[in-house]
């Protein structure tokens, strides 16, 4: 197996508290999984989204960051 | 307000040198407004470098501040301990707040992070524009409040000139012609006639021809 195959990219996914987290939410609810390497922020609203918060997840190690809302 | 803009990225970090803790400093007022050296510039500065430091392995430390104006010494005073703890300070507000920086704190470098501009106002967001260059003998008042000095390519005080064509520049098609500006203006406010009075030319000596000016009030001297 290859180096590429093992690696496993730390994510920040900010979402909106109103419909992309409360759909996380409701994921959480009916018992759906996801990659324990997605770790998700939650904002009022992504319209908060600025970007500091962006560069402030990668410089602390993120090797993505996606947006939701 | 003064006008800047950011210096490139590698240009800036090419100031760094040897020093290990690096402090930027911002300012909360022109730079602020137009968004090229106020906190939030600072942060995202700050956190690049840090970025850029870790991707070559480099371990330079870089510390973020922001003071209200740092043209003006109180303001300045209040990053006395963080300018202390740095070696070289970035400092993202205009040439006027970098020069106080540096004589502030006389034994650290201090480099400029912005090329600052113009004095200028806001047309759109995004879109700065010139609208005075200081020279310190304001005309506006027989200029229908446009200024031919900063606005007229020539700085020309009797326009327009050959070069003006359907209202703009001939430097650029985007450039208003001044001096069609001041006509239209005076017409539309039947001033029109006064446009036939020659100025005279005009004594530069109060603008940075004749070298650095100084303002002195003794009425609010202590």
């Amino acid at each position: 197996m290859s180096p590429n195959d093992t690696f496993e990219p730390e994510i920040i996914g900010f979402a909106c508290h109103h419909c992309a987290f409360a759909a996380a939410d409701l994921a959480g609810s009916m018992r759906l999984s996801y990659p324990t390497n997605v770790k998700i922020v939650r904002l009022p609203c992504t319209g908060r989204l600025d970007i500091v918060h962006v560069l402030k997840a990668l410089e602390a190690g993120a090797d993505g960051v996606f947006v939701a809302g | 307000m003064i006008k800047a803009q950011q210096k490139p990225f590698d240009e800036i970090r090419g100031m760094l040198g040897n020093a290990k803790n690096v402090l930027i400093l911002g300012c909360g007022t022109c730079v602020t407004i137009c968004f090229a050296g106020g906190e939030k510039e600072v942060a995202i500065l700050a956190s690049l470098l840090r970025m850029a430091e870790d991707i070559d392995n480099g371990d330079r430390q870089f510390r973020e501040h922001t003071v209200k104006r740092q043209c003006e010494w109180e303001f300045l005073d209040g990053a006395a301990e963080e300018v202390k703890n740095a070696d070289l300070v970035v400092s993202l507000a205009c040439g006027i707040g970098v020069q106080a920086t540096a004589q502030r704190y006389p034994d650290k470098p201090v480099v400029p992070g912005v090329n600052t501009s113009f004095l200028g106002l806001i047309l759109e967001q995004g879109i700065w524009s010139e609208r005075c260059v200081a020279c310190g003998n304001c005309v506006l008042d027989k200029t229908g409040g446009i200024c031919p000095v900063a606005r007229c390519s020539k700085s020309l005080l009797n326009g327009p000139c050959g070069g003006s064509v359907g209202g703009k520049c001939e430097i650029s098609p985007e450039v208003d012609c001044a001096w069609q500006l001041i006509h239209d203006k005076l017409t539309a406010a039947g001033r029109a006639e006064e446009l036939e009075e020659i100025t005279p030319p005009k004594d530069w000596r109060t603008s940075q021809s004749g070298g650095p000016r100084k303002i002195v009030r003794e009425d609010l001297r202590v």
